[in-house]
């Protein structure tokens, strides 16, 4: 549906002639045909007004930022965050940065090394969006999902510029829960931009100390990037054991100890498509490794503020490891291969590497909950994949998983993905079925409950009839039904 | 190789991103964290590596019709490449390739820009891409070079269109053959029987034009007996090098950039360079002598069929890891007081001139707006002055700073080469 003249001007007069297009050719970059416009704000204000001409004239719309997945639906007007990518304020003493919504993680954090610190690194990448909610290799120290959110901007689906935490009774970002409104359980839900409806247009996220390097000495050139040196203390493995149990052991005794700056508890597979520059060696890095290791494990990085601070965790480190059976893995001990490992997991540079390149695609199983308990259902995951391995739907990964303790402690995220060719039919029915008749386990043996997307009558169930409250919530701030829900985006 | 022949590749792109951005692991902060001069500007998606390989692909599905805004997201694209390097540090697929692709489809179409047209149209007439007055090899006048098409060289120096006719670059020819004879080079020109290597006709979609270029030079070459060319300008190097070898046209042929070449010459002990420049610089890689300056491979196979994006036999990716970057940088070193800082974005990712794939002529503005985002990144260096090797990326750069108020300075590297000789 195209806009008419007339309501075609009253948008552009927002954003500029420069800064809005309903041409068909701009549509196939935006996962779809049909749109109503992509708009292109510069500022809250910007975005404030696009969103009042959306109630205006009855029209639904959706944010994107980098965006690596989305589903937009026909008619929508597209936000396109793109001009809204700088950094307002990093404040070193309170530890927070004030951003908006296109400042990839990358940027942020290159910004914050220089000075000591660094923040969260959700594992969708450092090209998505520093303000995406989620989970990554550094949740250890940094935490994750909205634990790093703290005053947020907030353009509701009605126009209405609310602000959350301190700023909504001063100018402070310093606290996301007050003395202003909270608001956690409504913004939180996937910010941004995320299935919570209206648009987010500035937040603090939280930032943490870093005892590493003002920046890596990266050289070498695309895409076999190296570390000239390992910078001074700091270390990484790659420890596997002989049993999954063995594996949560260690696991927990670290977190516990606040010993890893990073455990990125990744298979071997994700190890592989880290270490490799090209399809062909992933596959062959991955059988070798394979041959290695004893069993399941994780990649561990550690970081002294001191020589003597580094000298006592890796001696804790290697003594619970011990304990545990565990054994460090040789090839990732040669120091090239673990410069360049240790800075993708720090900077968060591989993920897609670890996810799109093997085959296009990759469906997943996300979930945040107790480790030792959603590690057992895990395990069966990867046996149900194994039959699709077998006929060739899926890349071999051997069944891996991965995930890790989140504040160093029992609560952590664990997940788990097929990668395969999404123009195989086959391949894209057997990942769907296999997605659901896991999750559906997941329910019926008590695990847990996917939160993600659309929640319906039984799994609201679980949930205190979450979803019935959601909608109820929903349909206060959207009155209008504008602010269309098709899932999170990253 | 057809766009069609690249729709599993465009199929590929999961929309990351990572297009828009120098490599991950090289971001070093907000400032010059971008790569791709198109997105940059115009913002839209759709300006971006992936956006354009999204484009590529609705095409070929029937989804998409000639549209002004879809000609203007195809010629406001330097082609440079930089999407491409940044994509395929993770990714195993071809991202300028395709890009190139739909702009030659577009000009099959007839959907060419009248600015370019015009350009194009002086290049069937004259044999250069700038309006020619007088003769090509007017320059060497009093020279007294050999004519390498009559006389036994060792070395053809193809000047190219820009050096040969434009007055304010001729100073690029005359200290390149300078610097030969005093390495006591046995080299010559064709004069005015060189033409256009057709690189640039190539970028702006002509592709029928540039391989009629590429033969007229092939065939002048081969009838001289010519073994080794060296050119000056990245433009002319990427095409005799890499187009020319993609079109199975090279043949044996050496194709050598000047830095390379004086490079060798440094290191052979043939040329001593002892007066000293005492400036502060900073090296800009120009696209066509580094990620765009890798070597051709060739290579046919299909897909694997099954899980994973392979293919029999193995394909290898051109991933501007094997560009012309350390060359021109050991002759900076060489020349005595010359002090090199580097830019942030650097050799497979650096950032474009402005001047590819005929935007300097169709869009101007854009051209220069994307020089000046190169002038202030080198001018955060400290350095006074950005040297350059290719005399397309030294004319952009000296038109976007007569447009502003910055007092840095441009150089091709021959020029300082030749003072310190």
């Amino acid at each position: 549906m195209a806009l008419n003249k007339e309501v075609y001007k009253e948008f552009e007069d927002v954003v500029g002639e420069e800064n809005i297009s309903d041409d068909p050719a701009i549509m196939p970059a935006y996962f779809g045909t049909g749109f109503a416009a992509i708009v292109m704000p510069a500022n809250t204000a910007e975005v404030q007004a696009l969103v009042k001409l959306c109630n205006k004239h009855k029209l639904q719309f959706r944010p994107i930022c980098t965006g690596w997945t989305g589903a937009f639906n026909k008619d929508i007007i597209v936000f396109d965050l793109k001009r809204m990518n700088r950094i307002i304020e990093i404040n070193e003493k309170n530890m927070y940065a004030v951003v908006e919504p296109y400042v990839i993680s990358a940027e942020l954090q290159a910004e914050l090394m220089k000075r000591g610190l660094t923040c969260n690194m959700k594992g969708a990448g450092s090209n998505c969006s520093v303000m995406l909610r989620g989970h990554g290799a550094l949740d250890q120290t940094t935490s994750g999902d909205d634990r790093n959110h703290l005053a947020i901007e907030w353009v509701t689906p009605t126009g209405e510029i609310l602000r959350s935490g301190s700023l909504g009774s001063s100018d402070e970002w310093f606290c996301g829960d007050g003395p202003g409104p909270s608001l956690r359980a409504i913004l939180a839900t996937n910010v941004p931009p995320g299935i919570t409806p209206g648009i987010f247009t500035k937040a603090a996220m939280k930032l943490y100390h870093w005892s590493g390097p003002t920046e890596f000495p990266v050289v070498g050139h695309s895409p076999k990037y190296t570390l000239s040196e390992i910078p001074e203390n700091m270390m990484a493995r790659y420890y596997s054991f002989p049993s999954v149990e063995k594996m949560w052991e260690a696991e927990i005794r670290i977190g516990e100890n606040e010993l890893a700056f990073a455990l990125y508890g990744v298979c071997l597979s994700m190890i592989a498509a880290n270490m490799t520059t090209r399809n062909e060696d992933e596959a062959k890095v991955f059988k070798q490794l394979s041959d290695e290791a004893q069993g399941p494990g994780f990649f561990v990085v550690l970081t002294g503020d001191s020589a003597a601070d580094f000298a006592y965790k890796k001696k804790a480190l290697e003594k619970i490891c011990k304990d545990a059976d565990g054994e460090s893995m040789k090839t990732l001990e040669d120091p090239e291969v673990e410069g360049i490992l240790l800075c993708q997991c720090v900077r968060t540079s591989g993920s897609i590497r670890e996810t799109f390149r093997a085959g296009g695609a990759f469906n997943s199983i996300p979930i945040m909950g107790q480790r030792d308990v959603n590690i057992k259902w895990v395990v069966g995951a990867g046996e149900a994949k194994k039959p699709l391995i077998k006929k060739g739907l899926i890349v071999d990964d051997g069944g891996g998983f991965f995930g890790w303790g989140v504040e160093h402690g029992h609560l952590g995220k664990t997940e788990i993905f097929c990668r395969f060719d999404p123009r195989n039919a086959e391949a894209k029915e057997a990942v769907e079925k296999w997605q659901k008749e896991q999750s559906d386990r997941a329910f019926n043996e008590n695990y847990f409950v996917m939160s993600m997307g659309e929640i319906d009558e039984k799994t609201g169930e679980r949930m205190c009839h979450y979803n019935e409250w959601w909608n109820k919530v929903v349909n206060i701030v959207d009155p209008n039904n504008l602010a269309s829900n098709t899932g999170p985006l990253v | 190789m057809a766009l069609e022949d690249y729709r599993g590749d465009m199929g590929m792109c999961c929309r990351c991103s990572a297009c828009k951005f120098v490599p991950m692991q090289k971001v070093k902060g907000k400032a010059f964290s971008y790569i791709c001069p198109s997105v940059s500007r115009y913002n839209f998606h759709a300006y971006s590596g992936g956006g354009r390989l999204n484009i590529g692909a609705a095409a070929l599905d029937g989804g998409l019709e000639y549209t002004d805004k879809l000609l203007d997201i195809v010629y406001n694209c330097q082609l440079c490449g930089a999407c491409g390097v940044s994509c395929n540090y993770a990714m195993d697929m071809e991202v300028l390739e395709p890009i190139t692709e739909f702009r030659i489809r577009c000009n099959e179409d007839g959907k060419t820009n009248a600015a370019l047209d015009k350009v194009v149209a002086g290049l069937r007439k004259t044999g250069a891409m700038i309006p020619a007055k007088g003769k090509r090899g007017d320059w060497a006048t009093g020279l007294k070079l050999k004519d390498a098409t009559k006389e036994k060289v060792d070395v053809l120096f193809h000047v190219g269109c820009l050096t040969s006719y434009d007055k304010n670059t001729q100073k690029l020819a005359k200290a390149t053959v300078k610097i030969l004879q005093k390495a006591g080079v046995n080299f010559g020109i064709a004069g005015d029987a060189e033409t256009c290597c057709g690189g640039r006709a190539y970028q702006m979609g002509y592709k029928e034009d540039f391989l009629s270029q590429a033969r007229k030079n092939m065939d002048m070459i081969k009838k001289s007996g010519i073994k080794t060319v060296v050119t000056a300008c990245a433009d002319g190097y990427q095409a005799f090098k890499v187009l020319y070898d993609k079109y199975n046209l090279k043949g044996d042929l050496e194709v050598l950039h000047i830095t390379e070449y004086i490079d060798k010459l440094i290191k052979d002990g043939k040329l001593k360079l002892r007066k000293k420049v005492d400036i502060p610089v900073t090296y800009h890689d120009p696209c066509h002598l580094g990620r765009l300056g890798e070597p051709w491979i060739h290579w046919e196979g299909k897909k694997v069929p099954g899980d994973r994006f392979v293919f029999d036999p193995p394909k290898e990716y051109r991933r501007g890891t094997k560009g012309v970057y350390e060359p021109p940088r050991d002759v900076l070193k060489s020349i005595p007081g010359i002090k090199l800082t580097e830019m942030t974005r650097i050799k497979e990712y650096a950032w474009c001139c402005g001047a590819g794939g005929g935007v300097n002529v169709s869009n101007p503005g854009f051209a220069r707006w994307t020089a000046q985002e190169r002038i202030e990144e080198a001018v955060s260096t400290g350095a006074e002055a950005i040297v350059t090797a290719c005399p397309w990326c030294e004319k952009n750069f000296n038109e976007a700073i007569k447009a502003s108020d910055s007092g840095l300075k441009v150089y091709d590297i021959v020029e300082l080469v030749e003072k310190a000789i």
